[in-house]
């Protein structure tokens, strides 16, 4: 979390602050029913599907991180060296969205775990 | 007089290349879709499997008086759940490509990007540049009008009324 002070002397654009939040969502949502299909076919049933869910949304991160911020940040050195640039904190890159997201996966998972399992 | 105030944040001036060609999205597109057709594939096979299951278990407990209470979902074959998994992996590799860049949040850097591409620097998949692309945020500074030269006026306004100036006059001027 940034202080005011720091707020001030480094401002923040709004808009590319919502852009990267919503580019996020996005995909998380997007994401999170193709896992519910993934676990409904493979069958999980309780924790092992959540935990499927988290592991794949940590590795949906890990991509995101890989082919969207360190190309940036290579391309241009100036400014932060990190998550900070694009997130007010690595948190909001890792695990935002999970929740939201959460919902879309149980529907498709409970979905195709019917339908596969006629 | 128009004042010019060329605000450079970042002096290395280096013009870099577009970054989402189409070509990219193209790429996102076909991977996403490979993804797709293997899951379908998966999902397809994993029916099949549990419906063979199901019949087996039926026609084994048909001929065998005591039922043996056999499971009606068996473990799915080692393939199909890697073939899901790849799967899974591949339509999530092709969503990640085909999202947009982000974009830094703080100003310098940002207003440091926007100098250095401008709109190509904000284009989305398609190669059109984005709604929410404002461009330059210094642009007022850069195109605001000069002074008004108030005396100028005066004395000007003071030479036509000297010269007897009425709406004629003025209008022929």
């Amino acid at each position: 979390m940034r202080t005011e002070q720091e707020l001030q002397i480094s401002p923040v654009v709004q808009e590319s602050v919502i852009h990267n939040t919503k580019v996020l969502v996005t995909l998380r949502n997007l994401t999170a029913s193709l896992f519910g299909i993934g676990a409904g076919i493979l069958g999980l049933e309780s924790y092992p599907g959540f935990i499927f869910y988290v592991v794949f949304s940590l590795l949906t991160s890990a991509l995101v991180y890989a082919l969207r911020v360190q190309p940036a940040l290579a391309r241009d050195p100036s400014g932060d060296a990190g998550i900070t640039r694009f997130f007010k904190g690595s948190w909001e890159l890792w695990t935002g969205g999970i929740f939201e997201g959460l919902s879309g996966f149980v529907l498709t998972w409970t979905l195709f775990y019917g339908l596969v399992r006629a | 007089m128009v004042l010019h105030h060329h605000i450079y944040l970042h002096t290395g001036g280096r013009t870099q290349t577009n970054l989402q060609h189409p070509i990219m999205t193209w790429i996102s597109k076909s991977v996403t879709g490979l993804g797709l057709v293997l899951l379908a594939h998966a999902c397809y096979s994993a029916n099949e499997h549990s419906a063979l299951n199901a019949l087996s278990t039926a026609s084994l407990s048909s001929t065998t008086s005591h039922s043996i209470s056999m499971p009606s979902v068996a473990s799915l074959p080692l393939d199909i759940s890697i073939e899901t998994v790849v799967a899974i992996f591949t339509v999530c590799l092709g969503l990640v490509l085909g999202t947009p860049e982000l974009r830094p949040i703080e100003w310098r850097v940002w207003a440091g990007k926007i100098e250095r591409e401008g709109e190509k620097g904000f284009m989305n998949g398609s190669g059109e540049v984005d709604v929410g692309y404002i461009g330059n945020p210094f642009k007022m500074l850069e195109s605001r009008p000069g002074f008004v030269d108030i005396r100028k006026q005066r004395k000007d306004f003071a030479e036509w009324v000297r010269e007897g100036g009425s709406v004629e006059v003025g209008s022929k001027k």
